[in-house]
């Protein structure tokens, strides 16, 4: 389709479409921009393809045939009042911004997801990426109060607002978090922030491999004196790829003040064997995924957590790859390479034997979707849902493996 | 409403004679929730006891297309459990908690469980169900999946939604629908969000699985007290500038305080103060007094005259009832009682408060605020007599000029009550007409009818039709 000519936009020839083919990618720098371009794509029928910063593009299945529309020009902080503890940007902005605007003032967006800083808010929002924190803190569904969007049908649309509690209205916020740009283009998110923590600590404790004892830790944990942020299981194969020994590791993130945070690392120490290292192991973990092809989440209830461990470890293994899960969710994911565009045989085997865990692809290679990941909106709510804020399909077609028929 | 004319009957076939209410002189009881100044006379009212006969119930209803609203023990602030002309579905016979797991931390309960009911029956197991509105004596927690209710401690543990992990619902038409896991993440959209805080738009729950929280290890609770609301309200910016998070942070001024003092629930505030705050903190021992000591000295640089610590369990309650009972309080004051819901920007609590007492002097009307000041969700109170209609316009004009500060300061009209019956008007101040249009779609997704509590949330006028797809499209 040719660019709209539309204020605000600017269009460019370089990398930023790339990865999904070979038209220039539209780059609005505005929400009417934006709006222009779905009024304009609903005309012609385009599809979309939306776009943060292109930091994990070969994330969800594979959107074919549509025009990119990159919101890295729709960027800035657009409002933050310290005291509030509320932020809000526009939908292209990094996190790596947002952070360094919020430490000059003793604060965080406390979410660290996944992937590291170079993303933006929008796509962190539009995907509910969390990381190691959100057991204790929240996933991007807790922690965005606010959102505008354009809607698949071309409408400005906002849910939420500026404030930390709020129930005006259907939440638009909640249903837009996490679905993948399906309901609308983000183009402002108002996220709640938190103080630093005055002091922090990490501890790092040999976990055991076999269910039964590390039952038995977890269940320790559960009961001592301890209210960790975070509290990340980590395979062998990637605390050796983090320079951290040969062995699996449970790291545990301490935070508060002086007092509590010394007597939470006593605690750690008196239950199990325990190793303080410094807490930007965080951000070498979070980093920790990139060049591979393949991601999955397993979940399940906190009680099988030691199983859910132990399967995610078997497929680790037979991969190649590496596996981390935080304890407090009960989430595991499972980092794996790819050969030739697909995945080894014992691996296959291992993800088609059925399991009562829940499943979510993150990353896979393109041939493997279809058989491997059944659409988690075919039900008729979501359906509707689809229907109702995009009706023809035009945003993000085929990223949730919706029927297309 | 066009109703079958056996509807009665059929429904008595259901629950039987004693579950169905019919004569006006029964139902006068359901004519308003937890705000006086409202009036709607339900057509008949009907209570299942059980899941199966809920289902039957909706079913029912769905084969006549007769619009209903689901109520539960009617404890709500906005009107949204009034059943104008139309059926009420009475929830709250629907009383059985069905399990609990101590290990998952999880509740499974039925809509009428009343709130403080599930954090006894999890005591024995040192969890609790940390929502905590001020009428968790009374309400449900199918009302506050309902609402997506608050409380005082949801500064720190989040509302309603944030505890809220799987619910099986009856939609309007009949349909059983799962939201969310409790076993794992949910994948897909977040349905499970967008149904908790409908107002009963979306269907009735009929099970509903919630976290438990752990008992804190140590609770401190402190009372502040001051001569002026400013400068209670500069101590509130500064706490939670600093970083601690505390469990709850409120705040009552000097009307508030002397109506609670002057009733039953009396707490032992201080009757010549402006304005207390009620703080807490809680979680590990480790450190707890050091965040107390530093609360203690920014409210006195703040300007407190006096700030005390209660000394034990039973002191702690003593504070808490008197804030959780104040709007019982007030029913001393006054025979009538309107209360605004908005929250504002945290920094904004000085000038709004400021510019509220400026609107009450100017209307001639007594202001009493008791609120969340922590998380700037406002609570101003006005009592009048609804009888005097010269009061009652001033008291009208009082609120829709006081919301439009909340508003002007960059808040919102609701941040716990709902929008109801009684923000309906207040919904264009916020939301766009294309916003507003798009909360009706959502609505008919799942409610195509617009059956579900009839009149409620999103105001008529705002339901045009989008250019989207016709609904048939979609219907399974």
């Amino acid at each position: 389709m040719d660019a709209p000519r539309a204020l605000g936009v600017t269009t460019r020839t370089d990398s930023v479409a790339a990865a999904d083919g070979q038209q220039s990618a539209l780059r609005p720098t505005n929400v009417a921009a934006v709006r222009d371009i779905v009024r304009d794509a609903i005309d012609h029928e385009t599809r979309l393809r939306i776009v943060g910063r292109g930091t994990w593009l070969d994330a969800g299945r594979p959107v074919t045939d549509a025009q990119a529309l990159s919101l890295d020009a729709l960027s800035g902080i657009i409002d933050y009042t310290p005291g509030d503890l509320t932020l809000t940007a526009r939908a292209g902005t990094t996190l790596a911004e947002i952070s360094a605007a919020t430490a000059a003032h003793g604060q965080w967006l406390a979410l660290a997801p996944w992937g590291g800083d170079a993303g933006s808010l929008g796509a962190t929002a539009a995907t509910a990426t969390a990381g190691p924190m959100s057991g204790a803190l929240g996933t991007p569904r807790d922690i965005v109060i606010g959102l505008e969007a354009v809607t698949g049908t071309g409408d400005v649309v906002r849910g939420g607002g500026k404030v930390v509690k709020n129930v005006a209205g259907f939440d638009l916020t909640r249903l837009m978090v996490g679905a993948w740009g399906t309901l609308g283009i983000l183009t402002e998110v108002s996220v709640r922030l938190r103080a630093l923590p005055e002091r922090e600590a990490t501890v790092a404790v040999a976990a055991p491999n076999a269910a039964p004892p590390l039952s038995d830790l977890l269940t320790r944990l559960r009961s001592a004196a301890v209210a960790p942020l975070a509290a990340e299981i980590l395979s062998a194969s990637l605390a050796a790829r983090l320079g951290l020994g040969d062995g699996a590791l449970l790291l545990v993130r301490l935070a508060g003040n002086a007092e509590v945070v010394a007597a939470q690392r006593d605690a750690l120490h008196a239950l199990a064997e325990a190793t303080d290292i410094g807490s930007d192991v965080w951000n070498t973990l979070r980093g920790s995924d990139a060049g591979e092809s393949t991601t999955i989440r397993f979940s399940s209830s906190v009680a099988r957590f030691p199983e859910l461990w132990a399967s995610a470890n078997r497929l680790a293994s037979s991969g190649g790859g590496h596996a981390h899960g935080s304890v407090l969710r009960s989430v595991c994911r499972v980092v794996l390479p790819d050969v030739e565009g697909t995945l080894p045989v014992a691996v296959l085997d291992l993800l088609r034997a059925g399991t009562r865990d829940v499943r979510i692809f993150e990353r896979l290679p393109a041939p493997l979707w279809s058989s491997l990941a059944p659409s988690p909106v075919g039900d008729r709510l979501s359906r509707g849902v689809r229907n109702a804020f995009d009706p023809r399909e035009l945003l993000n077609p085929g990223i949730l493996g919706e029927d297309r028929t | 409403m066009t109703t079958p004319p056996d509807l009665a009957a059929r429904l008595t076939d259901i629950v039987g004679a004693r579950g169905v209410l019919t004569r006006s002189s029964e139902l006068v009881v359901f004519r308003s929730d937890g705000l006086p100044g409202y009036s709607k006379h339900p057509r008949l009212a009907v209570f299942p006891r059980t899941r199966d006969e809920l289902i039957a119930i909706v079913r029912l209803l769905a084969e006549h297309r007769v619009p209903f609203v689901p109520r539960g023990a009617g404890t709500g602030l906005s009107g949204g459990a009034l059943a104008d002309d139309v059926v009420l579905i009475g929830l709250n016979r629907l009383t059985r908690i069905l399990s609990i797991d101590p290990v998952e931390r999880l509740a499974v309960v039925e809509p009428g469980v009343v709130n403080v009911a599930l954090t006894r029956a999890a005591t024995p197991y040192d969890l609790h169900y940390a929502p905590d509105p001020s009428s968790q004596a009374a309400c449900t927690i199918g009302g506050n999946v309902a609402e997506n209710a608050g409380g005082p401690h949801c500064l720190k543990y989040g509302v309603t939604l944030n505890h809220v992990r799987a619910i099986t619902a009856i939609l309007p038409d009949g349909d059983i629908v799962r939201l969310g896991n409790a076993d794992g993440e949910a994948d897909g959209y977040d349905l499970l969000g967008a149904f908790v805080g409908s107002e009963g738009c979306f269907g009735i729950a009929l099970d509903v699985t919630v976290r438990l929280s752990p008992n804190p290890q140590a609770i401190r609770t402190l009372l502040a007290d001051f001569t002026s609301i400013d400068a209670a309200a500069r101590a509130t910016s500064d706490i939670i500038a600093s970083g601690i998070v505390p469990a709850a942070l409120e705040m009552m001024d000097g009307p508030t305080i002397r109506a609670v003092e002057a009733s039953i629930y009396a707490a032992g505030y201080p009757v010549d103060a402006d304005a207390i705050l009620l703080i807490e903190v809680d979680g590990l021992a480790a450190g707890l007094e050091t965040d107390v000591a530093r609360i203690e000295a920014m409210c006195t640089h703040a300007g407190a005259r006096t700030v005390r610590i209660a000394r034990d369990d039973a002191e702690r309650a003593r504070l808490w009832q008197g804030r959780k009972k104040a709007f019982g309080a007030m029913g001393r004051v006054s025979s009538h009682l309107v209360v605004q819901d908005a929250v504002i920007p945290r920094t904004r609590l000085p000038d709004v408060l400021a510019k509220i007492h400026e609107i009450a002097e100017r209307q001639r009307i007594t202001v009493c605020n008791v609120f969340h000041a922590g998380d700037g969700n406002l609570h101003p109170n006005i009592g009048y007599d609804a009888n005097d209609p010269d009061e009652h316009e001033r008291v009208q004009v009082a609120m829709r000029e006081i919301m439009a500060a909340c508003v002007a300061a960059g808040g919102t009209i609701t941040g716990e009550h709902g929008i109801g019956l009684d923000k309906l008007d207040y919904m264009s101040l916020i939301f766009s007409n294309d916003s507003l249009a798009a909360m009706c779609r959502l609505r008919e997704v799942f409610d195509p009818d617009r059956r579900a509590n009839p009149g409620k949330v999103v105001p008529v006028h705002s339901c045009r039709e989008w250019h989207g797809a016709p609904r048939s499209s979609w219907s399974a």
